[in-house]
């Protein structure tokens, strides 16, 4: 007979830990930081639409020309070492006034989506949850706001409140909020089946628990994602409403007057042109980048 | 096994209850309904374990679910000791909530991915304002401990736990409200076979300390045996038998119950060769097209010509019941 103890020595009991193997604790949004930290692609963008928000927001501070102040002595100078993106046919400094349009743009985007979001949440949470008859009309009726043309009403509220920033928030979330609502309601419909939802209803949650702690936690990287979707839209709407001269009045400037200003003497001076339109193309890109970026980190298993 | 069953009013007495689908409506045609659950009556009584089983898609977890008031009742009554919960409202329901609980079948679904492991279990005790925050937190560490979980495991989250750990927190989840009955829906069917065993001892633990009665949902016919005190077998919406444990599985009444037991795996491979599987032949009727007659009769070895014309009513043999018109 082979004796065990000549093959086999039983284990130091502080080495018994050592097998061990445990992943790291790590909560949800942590994990998906890390993922999105590692997509470059979406990082670059991060890092380029902070820079712009930066320059939006403390820019017009730091220059020395302000965004209305007009001087004949230089019109329509090229750019220069003074002037970084010239001046435009009053005078003005383009460079300040480029960051005065970036910064209202942003806040049209970031405003709008942050209203579409808290309207679209709460909508689309009930619709789902509820359900039947409720979930029904509730959803006829977006399908009614989703058919009316967007420029009708917003040309409407604008010749109610006049063309200012105000209108133009207004009038895109009117209808800007029913995709919100759609994408979180069909999640809702989703989620309401699984067993954590039951088990929370065995509990004796009450549906505004249920909903808010269960659900819509749940749903929150899909709403992510949409809300930073819904910034680029936002400033894309507002560019080309006061492209075509609905939007904001002169002497303010939005990245979309400032193309309709410069588009008369496109051909004597494009650089008018120019600065505005790569200001609203950089942040839009950059902006989705963020959104497809937060969309592969919130969904790592959605292809690449 | 039934050192404490005690003779009383049953904790759950469930009298006739029905529960219909709506399958498609009709508005020149008669609406079809789905009859998940169909004319079901039995009692659970305190510290008991009443195990169902049934083959898939038999009504056994809509049963229990509509039990829980998760499904609004079709028809029928529903008593918790003595008291007609069928018609209450969700706030009504709210304490009696910490009474009656339910363990869920899928480990990976019935907890919330966003929750640490201590938010799980405290959340019962939040939303029925139990204890101070301290004394919750106390609560917490206690059940982990009871389930057989570790203290640190309190700030983890649920999808770093296998199958087996994440069930004993929905069972720690589930006794953090102190209840009497609880529905376990296949608590067992997700996990491998050594989890089982294991998870089956906590129950039964928990149940001698406790004096839990069980309402336990399984397919698996060894388990239900070992851990039931009685068994109720039912078929496509149907309770077709019903009684002691061991008399059931050993001596089966209904012939659907003698095929539901035939088939269980016998573990000594000699007495194995000796048994007869019955097979069952026939079609399964669609639940949308139920037939007048016994719902068993198109695949009954034993089926007469009585069987096709009416229902069988559910008779007692002994101390059992059975529905089968070879009792009547």
């Amino acid at each position: 007979m082979l004796n065990k103890s000549e093959y086999f020595e039983p284990i130091d009991p502080d080495e018994k830990n050592d097998e061990f193997i445990a992943i790291e604790s790590k909560s949800f949004f942590k994990d998906v930081c890390e993922r999105f930290v590692k997509n470059k692609r979406a990082m670059i963008a991060l890092v380029i639409f902070l820079i712009i928000a930066l320059m939006a927001i403390f820019g017009p501070m730091i220059s020395p020309y302000s965004y209305d102040g007009m001087d004949t002595a230089i019109m329509n100078q090229r750019p220069s070492a003074a002037h970084w993106f010239g001046t435009d046919r009053f005078g003005r400094d383009l460079f300040t006034r480029v960051l005065y349009g970036a910064r209202i743009s942003l806040m049209v985007g970031i405003v709008t989506a942050a209203i579409n979001t808290i309207i679209g949440v709460i909508y689309g949470g009930i619709a789902g949850y509820v359900g039947g008859r409720v979930d029904m009309w509730m959803m006829r009726l977006t399908d009614i706001l989703y058919s009316i043309p967007e420029l009708l009403y917003i040309i409407l509220i604008m010749l109610i409140f006049g063309s200012n920033v105000r209108s133009i928030i207004i009038g895109v979330c009117v209808a800007g909020w029913i995709s919100m609502a759609r994408m979180v309601r069909s999640q809702i419909i989703t989620l309401k089946e699984q067993e954590f939802a039951l088990a929370a209803f065995v509990l004796g949650a009450n549906s505004r628990r249920i909903l808010f702690k269960h659900l819509i936690v749940n749903s929150l990287g899909t709403i992510i994602v949409t809300v930073t979707l819904m910034i680029p839209q936002a400033i894309f709407m507002e560019a080309f409403l006061s492209f075509v001269g609905v939007g904001i009045s002169a002497p303010m400037a939005s990245l979309g007057t400032l193309a309709q200003d410069a588009r008369t003497y496109l051909e004597i001076f494009p650089y008018q042109m120019l600065f505005p339109v790569a200001a609203i193309c950089v942040t839009i890109f950059s902006l989705n980048f963020i959104g497809e970026g937060l969309n592969s980190a919130l969904n790592p298993k959605g292809k690449r | 096994m039934t050192e404490n069953v005690k003779e009383n009013t049953p904790i759950i007495r469930v009298k006739e209850l029905e529960k219909y689908f709506l399958a498609k409506r009709g508005y020149i045609h008669m609406s079809q309904y789905v009859k998940a659950v169909d004319g079901i009556s039995l009692d659970v009584m305190e510290g008991e374990t009443v195990g169902l089983v049934g083959e898939s898609g038999c009504g056994k977890s809509t049963l229990g679910r509509t039990i829980m008031k998760i499904y609004e009742p079709t028809g029928g009554e529903i008593f918790y000791r003595g008291q007609n919960i069928t018609k209450l409202s969700n706030k009504k329901m709210h304490n009696l909530r910490k009474s009656m609980q339910m363990i869920f079948q899928d480990p990976y679904a019935s907890l919330n991915p966003r929750f640490t492991i201590g938010d799980i279990i405290e959340e019962p005790m939040v939303i029925h304002n139990m204890y101070t925050k301290a004394e919750r937190k106390e609560k917490v560490y206690e059940l982990l401990e009871l389930v057989g979980l570790k203290p640190d495991h309190i700030r983890r989250y649920p999808h770093e736990f296998s199958g087996g750990q994440r069930q004993r927190v929905g069972i720690a989840r589930t006794l953090a409200l102190n209840p009497d009955f609880i529905v376990c829906d296949e608590p067992i069917s997700a996990l491998d076979v050594s989890i089982q065993a294991q998870i089956i001892n906590l129950l039964e633990k928990i149940q001698d300390e406790q004096g839990i009665s069980y309402l336990f949902i399984a397919h698996d016919l060894g388990m239900v045996k070992h851990i039931s005190h009685k068994i109720g077998v039912m078929y496509l919406g149907h309770l077709v038998e019903f009684g002691d444990a061991d008399e059931v599985y050993n001596h089966p009444l209904h012939p659907y119950t003698e095929a539901l037991m035939s088939a269980a795996p016998i573990p000594d491979p000699k007495l194995a060769r000796e048994s007869k599987r019955i097979m069952l032949k026939g079609e399964i009727p669609s639940p949308l097209d139920m037939p007048t007659g016994c719902p068993f009769a198109s695949r009954c070895p034993r089926c007469r010509e009585e069987c096709l014309a009416g229902p069988p009513i559910m008779v007692n043999v002994g101390d059992r019941k059975v529905a089968c018109f070879d009792y009547l």
